[in-house]
């Protein structure tokens, strides 16, 4: 079930990527709510979950864009490994550590799509794509991370108590 | 260690993906998708538009004036320019009677879609257009603006929908001519608006030939005897810094800002004369064995809503198939 919800969350964000994001454009780029979606949920639900849904969301997101259908879900895989690293930090909390995510996948996810896209027989301006494109996107992605943050992190927590409460009605205790 | 598997076995799900869209497999998965979620992508399209008009208003305001004042000096030194053309035209066709000449292009067949979302990745400059193969589509066909002016070639083509690469695109690459006669040559963009209609295939009128661009003064300018400047060739290239950028320019050359570019038609892939943009800019350096010249596109690459497929062109990459 949290996959089908997960599924939906990313077509919704997908289409709003292609319809409405194009007027949202901040230092010439706009904000990838797939691809913060991804990393919240990597943060939040844990990392084992976040590679499945980080191939499920990118197929979906490659079925609305015009990439090759497999490049956004190769190119989320790495926040998976990114949020099992923010595992081992000082701070109890998942904030700071989704932002980082955001912030460091948006990097991977830029270097990705360009290396598939060279693959792929396209011309791709490595310094120019870089400097105007995955950078700025590595700032504005980890500025509305918030916007997706706080409702993944809210649903999350009631379905924790949910699944908390359930357990301790059926203890044998 | 557990992680590490999951993380091989998504990459080679991912490559295999990626392998079999590029030969096209997924293609009907792909154009299920685009009819299940175009409703709503269209529906959001519609509902933001506003919203953005709204805001760009209150921050643009200035720049609205200004360009509204601009563009009233323009039209009534165009409605002149056209009336030249007019002249102009009657006399060719006057003259190709004559002598026996037939038109090359005599009427282009168009078939009007709508622009139903943009890839916003930043990496690539495309849009999707709600026809496809069987509306007779096929890669590699022209795409127009309302107005008649080039914003680039079908670059994937499913069954109900079609991916356009615009001109803007780091991969997208047109052989363009600078019309000779400078910034007054803008009295050559109007003859390219065609006559849409609601049928989806409508009739374009004759892109007229080659001349030197009329004078916006008050009268109509009689022919003039001086020899014309012949037309500077280059390549009009994709570019993410400057979105349009003239290429391979001769090093002497002399560019007036606004000078109007268009197709050359060499290489077969576009018709001529199609309207690509003007001069903005020109980078010539001492050492550089060629002249670069930044273009504004003619048509607003940002604003599209209905485009024009150029069917009756065949580009020669279609025909050596």
């Amino acid at each position: 079930m949290k996959y089908v919800i997960a599924v939906a969350i990313a077509e919704l964000f997908a289409v709003l990527h292609v319809s409405v994001m194009q007027y949202i454009e901040i230092l010439g780029v706009t904000p990838d709510l797939v691809l913060i979606f991804v990393a919240v949920w990597a943060v939040v639900r844990g990392h084992e979950e976040a590679l499945i849904v980080a191939l499920l969301a990118g197929f979906v997101k490659d079925l609305a864009t015009s990439d090759p259908l497999g490049t956004s879900a190769l190119a989320l895989t790495p926040i998976a490994l990114l949020a099992a690293a923010t595992r081992i930090r000082a701070v109890d909390t998942e904030f700071l550590p989704t932002i980082i995510v955001v912030a460091i996948g948006s990097l991977g996810y830029g270097i990705i799509s360009m290396t598939v896209l060279a693959a792929t027989g396209q011309s791709v301006a490595w310094s120019d794509s870089m400097l105007r494109v995955v950078l700025p996107a590595s700032l504005v992605n980890a500025l509305f991370t918030p916007l997706v943050y706080l409702p993944v992190r809210t649903l999350s927590t009631q379905r924790r108590i949910g699944t908390i409460g359930t357990r301790r009605l059926t203890s044998p205790l | 260690m557990r992680l590490l598997w999951w993380l091989a076995a998504v990459s080679v799900i991912s490559l295999t993906s990626i392998v079999l869209s590029e030969r096209r497999a997924f293609d009907p998965v792909q154009n299920l998708s685009l009819t299940a979620t175009t409703p709503l992508a269209s529906s959001l399209r519609d509902a933001a538009r506003p919203v953005d008009d709204f805001f760009k208003g209150i921050t643009d305001r200035g720049d609205i004036v200004r360009e509204n004042r601009d563009l009233n000096d323009q039209i009534e030194k165009l409605q002149h320019a056209v009336a030249a053309q007019q002249n102009a035209e009657q006399r060719v066709r006057e003259l190709e009677s004559a002598l026996g000449v037939k038109q090359e292009r005599p009427e282009d067949q168009l078939l009007v879609a709508n622009v139903m979302s943009e890839d916003t990745s930043g990496l690539k400059r495309m849009i999707a257009i709600d026809r496809g193969s069987k509306d007779g589509l096929d890669e590699g066909m022209v795409v127009l603006s309302r107005s008649g002016s080039l914003i680039g070639t079908v670059s994937r083509v499913l069954n109900n929908y079609s991916w356009v690469q615009l001109v803007t695109d780091p991969d997208s690459s047109v052989n363009a001519q600078v019309i000779p006669g400078g910034p007054q040559g803008q009295a050559a963009a109007p003859t390219e608006t065609p006559a849409v209609t609601a049928t989806p295939a409508v009739t374009r009128a004759p892109a007229s030939p080659t001349s030197p661009a009329p004078t916006g003064g008050p009268a109509p300018a009689p022919p003039s005897p001086t020899p014309v400047p012949s037309a500077v060739r280059g390549v009009a290239e994709g570019d993410l810094k400057h979105e349009l950028l003239l290429d391979l320019l001769p090093p002497d050359v002399v560019l007036a800002k606004g000078s109007l570019v268009t197709t050359s038609g060499l290489g077969g892939n576009y018709p001529r004369e199609l309207l690509i943009g003007s001069v903005e800019g020109v980078e010539q350096r001492p050492q550089s064995l060629f002249t670069k010249a930044t273009l504004k596109p003619a048509a607003n690459l940002a604003a599209l809503d209905t485009v024009l497929v150029l069917m009756s062109f065949k580009p020669a990459r279609l025909t050596q198939q």
